[in-house]
């Protein structure tokens, strides 16, 4: 612990001069990772093979932006609009490699002199140049070909990895059996009966997420104990804020068990994804029958285990004709509903994230840029936000859905129309964070600090980043987490219209289209479990918002009216 | 700057919002990912139909003519017709046509919206902590998380069979009948029967109007007006609960108290009239949500209203009606701001001043 209020050591130095705490939390980390290393893997490859997704789509903008241009303009104009757009593409590309990987400055290295703001913008240009130089290389050269070949192999070693058993995988505590005549269970757990055996399971997997956050916690008592320069920070009183505020821990808890049940739908839902959902003629069970020991595949048994009202239906925590478990009883085609339903916990969470994200990004960056600037930006950034803001967004949402499926579109078919959807929430949901955050942007953009540091020279940018991104970084974490809810609702909405998420692709929603005119008989589950799970998410995503807002700024207001414009206008 | 300057300076903002608004709309309509034509005539259109088709619409032009053509078409109020839903009616005949039912239900929303949510907040922030605050709190909260489409659902279920909910209360036979619980409400209650003229101008002298059909109307709307009026009760009861308490702590109510006025007195004349100015805003944001939220409520509820209509004519590929409908959004939402600011400008001193 030091007592130096000018103390320069970085944290490395930190954890050199004293190695045993940091030592002792890493080794439990790591055994940590090891219990779920296949899983773990197995995300990587998902998240991997969506961003190589992305890859490809990018980079095919500038030749279709190419072909575009050169209808219209001629071919010599379709070459430069490809070289343009490959240029601005790459640039971008070069904003985030400098901020992630290029800590010092190129310009610096080089023994270039210009002035400060001319540096940012020259430094930026030698990075674009050097991408340049290495997309050329990938592109014309064999470079590329080796480059796929690293990923080829790469790729087949996370595989390996990924198919290893982990304490959570349905191998290690199987649910699915079959009874026989006196009583006994086959086939699964100890010889557990199937709702014992997958509560257990369910069970092991919130015990491991548990165990993950409380040695998170630990690790920052570790850091915040041994490894941090200041001995308090305002950032504590506020995390000791949080703790106590009740209402806000509620909301975490519900975001904390949705997360887990959204990461390990695979391991926590009854029937794995592919005999459920994907196909339910491929994959067969045992049971016993008549004749003893029989094998029936998942489509014929689902046939007998429809929930659809009256005498056929299987309801909440009842098992079918083949001795399957079903938590939340079955859909009306007979699949697993908790299933189902832990599946689109996934895709909610995804659409959800990725365009709260995007959303976020474009608010925050258009905030500090509006309250830097101020004068013409504002007005220009006030203007598109408000057009954006005066098509009503949910008929807005379903029209550019309907559109892009209708046609077609290639983008439409990415994940079944997820990626589309987060992208055109996030498209129209931006001007609402962004007014959210303007004003306490355009309030950090008065103090002295800001003048500060523009007299000293430092570059708009550095500003930005530096001295007024940290104030508004809070307000974002509150107005994202209300949006959130937002989001998941227009999802589940859009789907029910049935211009969401494509089946097979579960989504909530669709669930309770599927249900809705069961809700008055005996199968009232279908619609309603969904529902309920859409309101109990919605309430803690808002809950949490008020937590994090009372923790970080004691003494705001409980509720404002851009707060309500970020949750409401869902379906 | 002073708080009419402030108001004009909006005032002026809204133009080229709209236009920047109705830019976003011709892309999306004409440059978007399906040909407007090729949604019009279906896949077996022949080709003298789709050139007489783009003739009419325009499409055989430069992009940047047709671009001025849509604004100022649209600007002029000239707002073309329908292709699909029902061919060669023009907007306006629409409108006119399936206006009303929205109308109806969007005022029964926003008036029960802010009848009960309003007094709940206000009664939960008379009474902070208490057990009916809690109660009012945690229930607005839950209340505005429900998705319309869902406690649309439920709403139906449940008054459907609402004689095992409601002890033996039918719903559909209590007070007035109504044929179903589906469908839309009648709107000829009130009629003109006869007219005057003096000279160029008609006044209407006889009147028809029907208690019953009244009633059946307001019966019919009401779970469809509740739904979508669920999520701005909710904010409205919240915002009304803060507001309250706020200024039932500020300054000018506790010299009030010192003054030894009464509670009454002090509730009615400094607390309630105050803790409305920042319920402005969450009222005229319910346009926003009535606009965007009617779509799924008339298709549950089977309303043909312009949700319905708009939500037809985007599945059916009718683009044209599209984006006339776009722009009547657009117009109707920038005059709810206007309404918003100009309330601003008169009921709270301190806008304009920041």
């Amino acid at each position: 612990m030091s007592m130096n209020e000018f103390d320069d050591t970085t944290l490395r130095d930190r954890i050199a001069a004293n190695p045993r705490p940091a030592l002792l939390w890493l080794v439990g980390a790591f055994v940590l990772i090891a219990l779920e290393l296949g899983r773990i893997a197995d995300g990587v490859l998902r998240l991997g093979g969506a961003i190589g997704l992305m890859v490809d789509m990018v980079v095919t903008i500038p030749s279709s932006v190419r072909g575009a241009v050169a209808s219209s303009f001629g071919a010599g104009a379709g070459i430069a609009a490809f070289v343009i757009t490959a240029f601005i593409l790459l640039g971008i590309v070069a904003i985030v490699v400098k901020w992630l990987f290029i800590p010092w400055s190129l310009v610096d290295r080089l023994g270039i002199d210009v002035s400060t703001g001319r540096e940012d913008i020259l430094e930026r240009l030698l990075v674009t140049g050097l991408l340049v130089i290495v997309a050329a290389a990938l592109v014309w050269t064999p470079v590329g070909g080796l480059f796929e070949m690293l990923i080829s192999v790469l790729t087949r070693g996370v595989e390996a990895v990924g198919s290893l058993t982990t304490i959570t995988s349905r191998e290690v505590i199987p649910n699915q059996g079959y009874q026989l005549p006196d009583g006994s269970w086959e086939g699964t757990f100890l010889g557990l009966s199937p709702a014992w055996a997958w509560a257990l399971r369910v069970l092991v997997v919130y015990a491991y997420a548990l165990t993950w956050l409380a040695w998170l916690w630990k690790g920052y008592e570790i850091f915040r104990e041994h490894y941090r320069e200041a001995d308090w920070t305002p950032r504590d009183d506020s995390i000791n804020r949080l703790r106590t505020h009740y209402w806000g821990v509620f909301g975490f808890v519900v975001v904390f068990m949705f997360v887990v049940m959204a990461l390990w739908a695979p391991a926590v839902s009854p029937v794995t994804a592919e005999a459920n959902l994907y196909s339910p003629y491929g994959n067969e069970i045992q049971y016993y029958g008549d004749d003893g020991v029989q094998s029936i595949t998942h489509g014929d048994a689902n046939m007998n285990s429809r929930s659809q009202g009256g005498d056929e239906n299987v309801g909440l925590m009842s098992y079918d004709d083949y001795d399957r478990f079903h938590p939340f009883g079955t859909n009306t085609d007979g699949k697993d509903l908790f299933t189902f339903l832990a599946y689109g916990a996934q895709v909610s969470l995804v659409i959800g994230l990725l365009a709260t994200v995007l959303m976020a990004v474009v608010a925050t960056v258009l905030a500090l840029i509006t309250a830097y600037y101020k004068g013409v930006a504002d007005l220009l950034a006030i203007i598109a936000s408000d057009s954006v803001i005066a098509l009503p967004r949910l008929l807005l949402v379903l029209l550019l859905s309907v559109l892009f499926m209708q046609a077609n579109h290639p983008i439409a078919e990415i994940y079944d129309g997820g990626l589309l959807l987060a992208l055109i929430f996030a498209g129209t949901g931006w001007p609402l964070l962004w007014r959210s955050v303007r004003g306490p942007a355009l309030q950090v953009s008065e103090q002295e600090w800001i003048d500060a540091a523009k007299s000293y020279g430092q570059s708009p940018a550095a500003t930005m980043r530096k001295h007024m991104s940290p104030y508004i970084a809070g307000y974002m974490l509150i107005y994202a987490s209300l949006s959130l809810g937002g989001v998941i609702i227009g999802v589940a909405a859009l789907s029910y219209l049935g211009f969401g998420v494509q089946a097979p692709t579960p989504e909530w929603g669709r669930a309770v289209f599927e249900g809705k005119s069961y809700v008055s008989t005996s199968s009232w589950h279908v619609a309603t479990l969904p529902g309920l799970l859409v309101v109990f998410l919605v309430t803690g995503f808002n809950a949490l918002g008020d937590g994090i807002r009372d923790a970080i700024d004691p003494q705001s207001d409980s509720g404002d009216g851009s707060a309500a414009a970020a949750t409401g206008g869902g379906g | 700057m002073s708080r009419w300057r402030y108001f004009f300076r909006r005032l002026l903002l809204s133009i080229p919002v709209v236009l920047f608004g109705l830019t976003i709309t011709f892309v999306i309509v004409r440059m978007g990912p399906i040909d407007p034509v090729a949604a019009i005539i279906g896949p077996e259109g022949g080709a003298a139909n789709r050139a007489r088709i783009e003739q009419r619409l325009g499409l055989n032009e430069p992009l940047w003519r047709q671009y001025i053509d849509f604004i100022v078409g649209m600007l002029t109020l000239n707002l073309g017709q329908s292709w699909v839903i029902q061919p060669s009616t023009s907007v306006g005949e629409l409108l006119t046509t399936y206006a009303p039912r929205t109308l109806w239900l969007g005022f029964w929303s926003v008036l029960i919206a802010i009848f009960v949510g309003v007094p709940l907040g206000f009664y939960a922030g008379l009474n902070p902590n208490t057990g009916g605050d809690y109660l009012a709190s945690f229930g607005g909260i839950v209340w505005r998380a429900m998705p319309n489409f869902w406690l649309a659902i439920i709403f139906l279920a449940v008054l459907r069979q609402s004689e095992k909910f409601f002890f033996g209360i039918d719903w559909n036979t209590i007070g007035v009948t109504v044929p179903g619980l589906i469908g839309q409400p009648p709107l000829n209650f009130i009629a003109v029967t006869d007219w005057v003229s003096l000279g160029a101008l008609s006044i209407p002298i006889g009147f028809y109007f029907s208690p019953i059909t009244l009633a059946a109307s307001i019966k019919q709307i009401l779970p469809p007006a509740v739904v979508l009026g669920s999520a701005a009760m909710g904010n409205e009861m919240r915002i009304g609960r803060t507001a309250v308490l706020e200024t039932i702590n500020s300054n000018y109510v506790e010299t009030a108290k010192a003054k030894g006025l009464r509670s009454r007195a002090i509730v009615w004349k400094h607390v309630f009239r105050n803790a409305l100015v920042p319920l402005v805003p969450i009222i005229t944001n319910e346009a926003f949500i009535l606009i965007g939220g009617s779509v799924i409520v008339e298709v549950i509820f089977g309303i043909n209203g312009i949700g319905y209509l708009f939500y037809q004519a985007s599945i059916q590929g009718d683009l044209p009606l599209v984006g006339s409908l776009m722009f009547v959004f657009i117009i109707l939402i920038v005059s709810v701001n206007i309404i918003q600011d100009f309330l601003y400008t008169i009921l709270d001193p301190r806008v304009g001043y920041e």
